[in-house]
C-alpha cells in the first residue's frame, strides 16, 4: 500500500536516508525501530511530506505522493507530545480537521462524538481541556483527532516514550486493540525494542540511515539478518573462540569459531538440559539478579563470563561459587562476518 | 530530485513581500538613519568634516559640567543602589526579620510608584516648601530650606527609585540558592558572616552584576531627579541635551552629549551580555531546597538589623503614603502642611473629572500608550512569526535591526527623530513629523520594541514545533494556524506584555519631554509642569491625584500580569 523506493535525504552535507526501501501492506501494524539519530522519524515525516527526499519516490496505493502538499495526503499523524491544542477542548481538537475542511457544523459535531465514542470519550470528557485528560485519555485524543478526518494511514511518532513504564504497557494494548478496531494501514516509530516485538506485524529496524532489516517480530528476534539487528533486540551473549572450543561448538558443521558468534540468554540452560541442548559443560555460577518471573546467572566457563535466563519454577537458587552445568542447542548460535 | 517550480505571485507571497518592505522601511526609518543621522550632525556640517563640536563641548562649561556630574553620579549610584538593594533582598529573604512580609511590599513600592512622580513624593516631603523641610524649619530656625537640592539630593532620590531591578532580579537569584549548601557550611562550623560572604553573596554575584550595570546606564542618563532636585549646580547629561536640543545652534551639542551617552551605554551593555554569557551559578544540588531565613545570632546585630530594616521601610513608604493621604486633602491643607478631620475632601478627584484642562493630559496619556502598546503587540507578534519561520541572514538582520533601541538611550533615538524629520524625507511621504502629535507616537513604539520582542520571541520559541505541524497535518494554512492555534496560546504572554508596556508609558517623561505636541501634553510633561511651581498647592493636589490613579493603575496592571499568574502556576502545583 505504501512503497518508498530508493528514498535519500539530505540535511546540508548530511545523508540521514540512504537508499530506503519500504513496502507496507493494507491494514498491516508496521514499525520503524533503531536507536536514535538513526533516520525512523525522518523516514516517517517523509511519508507524511513533512520531509522533502532528496532523492527516491513515496507512493499510496500506486500513487505517486512525492511531492504532494501534507494536507493533500491523507495521512493521520499522532505526534510524540500528542501536540493537542492547549488552548482548546478535547471537542474542538478532534474537530479542527473537520473545521479545516469547512465540514457543515452539525456533520462535524455528529462525526466527532462518534469518535469519541470509538475512542471511549464520552460527551463530558469532549466538553474538558485537554489539560485535565489523563495521559491514557489525551492519547485517545490524538488518535481520535489522527482518525476523524478518515485518513487512508495513521503515522504514529514515538507516542509512548514521554510516559511512565506502567502507562506505556497499558497504552501500547489500547493503541493495538484501537488499530485492530479500525483496520487502519499503521506506521509506527519507536526506540522500544519490546514495543516494537510486542505491537508490530512486521518490524524495520533502522541503523545510520539505512534499513538493516525488515521482518516479523521472531524474524527479528531470532534470525536477525545482521550483527546490529542481533546486538540491538534483545540482550544476547557473545561466544569467544575459547568457549565455542572448550564446549566443542567449532566441531559442529556450520559453526565457524572464526566469525562473530552469538547466543540469546534463553537459549542457554543452567541444570536443565533441554532435549535439544546437545553442548554441555560445566560452569561456576559468579552471580545472580532475582527477577520474580525469571532468574538471570552470571557464569563463567573456559575464561567467559555468560549471562543466562531461567523461568524461576521455584527451585534453590544458585549462589555464587556454586557449580552447575551450562548446555546449548549449537543451531541457536547467530554467526555474522567479522 | 526536486521538480524547479515556476515562480508566481500568490497571495501570500505578495503578503510576504508587503511585510518584507515595512520592516526594511521601519527599521531603516526610525531606527538606523535618524541615529545616523545624529552621528553624521555632529562630524558633518556645511557638507565638511569637523570636530568643531568638540572643541564647543569642551569650551562650554556647562556642558563640561554636565558630562562630570554624570560621571560621578552613575557610580556613586551604582554603590548606594547596590548597598540598598542587596540589604532589601537579605531583610525580605534571608534573615529572619519580624514583619518580612510587610517590609516587602513597602520596599516593592517603587514598581508602581516610579519615574517623575515618585521624584514629585520627594520634593513634597524634603523640598524647599516640603513637610520635613517645614517641620526642620520650624525646630531650628536657621535651617536652610534648600537643603534638598543637588547632588546629595540626586543620589538620595536615586537610590531609593533604583531599587526595583534588585526587588525583582536579586531576589529571584537569592530565591534559587540552594538551602542544602548553607546547611553544609553550618556543619563544617562556618560562621554566619562567613557563610553570608563566602557562599550565598557569591552566588548572586552575576545578577547583582547584571543590575549594577543597569544602575550605571540610569545614573548616567537621569533625567527627572536631577531636573525637580538637582537645582543649578548639579545637572546631568540627559537635562543638558534637553536644554541644548532646545535650541537649533546647539543642536549638534545635544547630539554629541547624546552619542556620548551612547557610546557609554553600549559598552556597559557589551559587558553586560558577556556576564550574561558567562552563566549564572547552577546548582548541582539533586534535591533542591529553599532558603530557611536565619535569625541573626548576635542579638545587638539582631536589633540593629530590625533597626535598619524598619527604617528603610519609613524611607520607601512614607513619600506614597503622603501622597495618598494628602490627595484627599485641600489646598490649603496642602499649602500649610497642617493636616486636621475637616481638612479631608474628595473635591481633587471630583476636580479632576470635570475639568477638560486636568484630565485631558490624563487622556493623551492614556490614548498615546494604549496606541503604541497595541502597535508594539502587532509589529512585534509579525517580526517573531518572520523569526520563527527565518533562521537565516535576514531573520537575524530583521531582530537586530529592532533590537537597536534595546543599545541606545532614550535621548538619543529621541534626539534622533526630532533631528531628522524636521525637513521632508522622501521614505517618510515628504512629510515633516516634527513637531506633530505623530513623532511621539513612533518614540513610545520604538522605545518598546526590543523588550516586547526578547520576550515574546521567548514565548514563541517555547511553543512545540508539532502543534504547527499537527494543524498542517489536518490542512490548515499558515495564517489560520497562527490564528487558531499559536496566537491563543501566547496571547496571555502578549497581553502581560502589552499591559506592562501601557504602564510604563502611562508616566513616561523621558521621550514625551523631546517629543510632545504643545496642544496635547502628556501626563509626565504636565506633571513636572506642575512640579515646577512648588509654592502652587492646587497644582499639588493635581499632582498627588494623577499619582494616586497612576499607582492604582500600576498595581492592577502589576496583579494582572505577576499576581493573578502567580496564583494559576501555584494551583498547578
Amino acid at each position: 500500500m505504501i512503497k518508498l523506493e530508493h528514498i535519500e535525504v539530505t540535511f546540508g552535507s548530511f545523508k540521514a536516508l540512504k537508499d530506503i526501501n519500504i513496502d507496507i501492506h493494507e491494514g498491516e501494524f508496521f514499525t520503524f525501530l533503531g536507536p536514535s539519530g538513526c533516520g525512523k522519524t525522518t523516514t516517517l515525516r517523509t511519508i507524511t511530506g513533512f520531509i522533502s527526499p532528496s532523492a527516491g519516490t513515496v507512493s499510496v496505493r500506486g500513487k505517486d505522493i512525492t511531492h504532494t502538499p501534507i494536507e493533500k495526503r491523507n495521512i493521520g499523524m499522532v505526534f510524540q507530545s500528542y501536540a493537542l491544542f492547549p488552548t482548546m477542548t478535547v471537542y474542538e481538537n478532534i474537530a479542527f480537521g473537520l473545521q479545516v475542511q469547512k465540514m457543515d457544523k452539525e456533520e462535524i459535531r455528529k462525526k466527532v462524538v462518534e469518535m469519541g465514542k470509538k475512542v471511549d470519550l464520552n460527551e463530558e470528557q469532549l466538553k474538558k481541556k485537554v489539560s485535565e485528560l489523563s495521559g491514557g485519555q489525551q492519547q485517545r485524543v490524538a488518535i481520535a483527532r489522527a482518525l476523524v478526518t478518515n485518513p487512508e494511514i495513521i503515522c504514529l511518532d514515538e507516542p509512548l516514550s514521554n510516559l511512565d513504564a506502567k502507562l506505556r504497557v497499558q497504552l501500547r494494548n489500547e493503541l493495538k486493540d484501537l488499530q485492530k478496531r479500525f483496520g487502519i494501514t499503521t506506521v509506527y516509530v519507536t526506540h522500544d525494542q519490546e514495543e516494537a516485538l510486542t505491537l508490530s506485524d512486521r518490524i524495520a529496524v533502522f541503523n545510520k540511515g539505512v534499513i538493516e532489516q525488515i521482518g516479523r517480530p521472531d524474524e527479528i528476534y531470532s534470525h536477525s539478518a545482521t550483527e546490529f539487528v542481533c546486538n540491538f533486540i534483545g540482550d544476547i551473549n557473545r561466544l569467544t573462540p575459547e568457549f565455542l572450543a572448550g564446549t566443542g561448538a567449532d566441531k559442529v558443521e556450520g559453526v565457524d569459531p572464526k566469525k562473530h558468534c552469538y547466543i540469546r540468554l534463553e537459549r542457554m540452560h543452567v541444570n536443565e538440559t533441554m532435549a535439544t541442548d546437545t553442548l554441555k559443560t560445566e560452569a561456576v555460577v559468579e552471580d545472580y539478579e532475582f527477577y520474580g518471573l525469571y532468574i538471570k546467572y552470571t557464569v563463567r566457563a573456559f575464561g567467559q563470563t555468560i549471562k543466562v535466563i531461567e523461568k524461576n519454577s521455584g527451585k534453590t537458587l544458585y549462589k555464587k561459587g556454586d557449580t552447575v552445568t551450562l548446555s546449548y542447542n549449537p543451531a541457536d548460535i547467530m554467526q555474522y562476518e567479522g | 530530485m526536486k521538480e524547479k517550480k515556476k515562480f508566481s505571485f500568490t497571495p501570500e507571497k505578495l503578503w510576504g513581500i508587503a511585510i518584507f518592505v515595512f520592516f526594511a522601511w521601519f527599521i531603516f526609518a526610525f531606527l538606523v538613519f535618524p541615529n545616523l543621522n545624529t552621528v553624521v550632525s555632529v562630524f558633518y556640517q556645511n557638507g565638511h568634516f569637523t570636530t568643531e563640536v568638540f572643541t564647543k563641548l569642551i569650551h562650554s562649561t556647562k556642558a563640561m559640567r554636565s558630562l562630570r556630574n554624570s560621571l560621578i553620579l552613575a557610580p556613586t549610584l551604582s554603590i548606594t543602589v547596590g548597598f540598598i538593594g542587596i540589604s532589601l533582598v537579605l531583610i525580605t529573604e534571608y534573615f529572619d526579620i519580624k514583619g518580612a512580609n510587610i517590609l516587602r511590599l513597602g520596599y516593592m513600592t517603587t514598581l508602581i510608584y516610579g519615574g517623575i512622580i515618585l521624584v514629585s513624593g520627594y520634593k513634597f516631603i524634603y523640598g524647599k516648601t516640603g513637610i520635613l523641610t517645614t517641620l526642620f524649619a520650624k525646630i531650628i530656625p536657621s535651617f536652610p530650606i534648600d537643603w534638598f537640592e543637588g547632588y546629595w539630593a540626586v543620589l538620595f532620590v536615586m537610590t531609593f527609585a533604583c531599587t526595583s531591578n534588585h526587588m525583582i532580579f536579586l531576589r529571584n537569584a537569592m530565591r534559587s540558592v540552594d538551602f542544602q549548601t548553607v546547611e553544609a557550611a553550618q556543619n563544617m562550623g562556618a560562621s554566619q558572616f562567613r557563610i553570608l560572604t563566602k557562599v550565598v553573596l557569591p552566588v548572586l554575584t552575576p545578577s547583582l552584576m547584571a543590575v549594577t550595570i543597569l544602575t550605571f546606564i540610569t545614573g548616567l542618563s537621569a533625567t527627572s531627579a536631577p531636573l525637580l532636585v538637582g537645582g543649578q549646580d548639579f545637572q546631568t547629561i540627559t537635562p543638558m541635551i534637553l536644554t541644548f536640543a532646545n535650541n537649533v545652534s546647539s543642536r549638534p551639542l545635544a547630539a554629541l552629549l547624546a552619542l556620548f551617552l551612547g557610546v557609554a551605554t553600549i559598552i556597559l551593555l557589551t559587558i553586560m551580555i558577556q556576564i550574561e554569557k558567562r552563566g549564572h551559578y547552577m546548582s548541582v544540588s539533586k534535591v533542591k531546597t529553599t532558603i530557611v531565613k536565619q535569625k541573626i545570632r548576635n542579638p545587638i546585630l539582631n536589633v540593629l538589623a530590625h533597626v535598619y530594616a524598619y527604617l528603610l521601610f519609613l524611607i520607601y513608604v512614607i513619600p506614597v503614603a503622603l501622597v495618598v493621604l494628602f490627595s484627599f486633602t485641600d489646598s490649603a491643607t496642602i499649602a500649610s502642611k497642617h493636616l486636621t478631620l475637616s481638612s479631608f475632601t474628595l473635591d481633587n478627584y471630583i476636580s479632576i473629572f470635570q475639568k477638560a484642562s486636568s484630565y485631558k493630559p490624563f487622556v493623551v496619556s492614556i490614548a498615546y500608550s494604549a496606541i503604541a502598546a497595541s502597535f508594539v503587540a502587532i509589529i512585534v507578534l509579525v517580526a517573531c512569526r518572520i523569526l520563527q519561520k527565518r533562521k537565516d541572514r535576514l531573520g537575524g538582520a530583521l531582530e537586530y535591526g529592532l533590537l537597536i533601541p534595546w543599545l541606545l538611550p532614550t535621548t538619543l533615538m529621541a534626539l534622533g527623530l526630532i533631528t531628522t524629520y524636521n525637513t521632508p524625507r522622501v521614505w517618510m511621504f515628504n512629510k515633516v513629523l516634527t513637531g506633530t502629535s505623530v513623532i511621539m507616537l513612533i518614540g513610545y513604539i520604538i522605545i518598546k520594541i526590543p523588550f516586547t520582542l526578547r520576550m515574546t520571541k521567548a514565548a514563541f520559541f517555547s511553543l512545540d514545533d508539532s502543534l504547527e505541524d499537527a494543524a498542517r497535518n489536518m490542512g490548515a494554512k499558515p495564517f489560520y494556524t497562527f490564528m487558531r492555534v499559536q496566537l491563543p496560546i501566547i496571547l496571555p504572554t502578549v497581553l502581560a506584555i502589552f499591559a506592562l508596556n501601557f504602564n510604563g508609558l502611562l508616566g513616561d517623561y523621558d521621550m514625551s519631554v523631546f517629543m510632545y505636541h504643545p496642544l496635547n501634553k502628556p501626563l509626565g510633561v504636565y506633571i513636572k509642569s506642575l512640579t515646577d511651581s512648588e509654592t502652587n498647592a492646587d497644582n499639588a493636589a493635581l499632582t498627588f491625584v494623577y499619582a494616586v490613579l497612576m499607582m492604582i493603575i500600576s498595581a492592577v496592571v502589576m496583579y494582572l500580569v505577576y499576581g493573578r499568574g502567580n496564583k494559576v502556576d501555584k494551583s498547578k502545583d
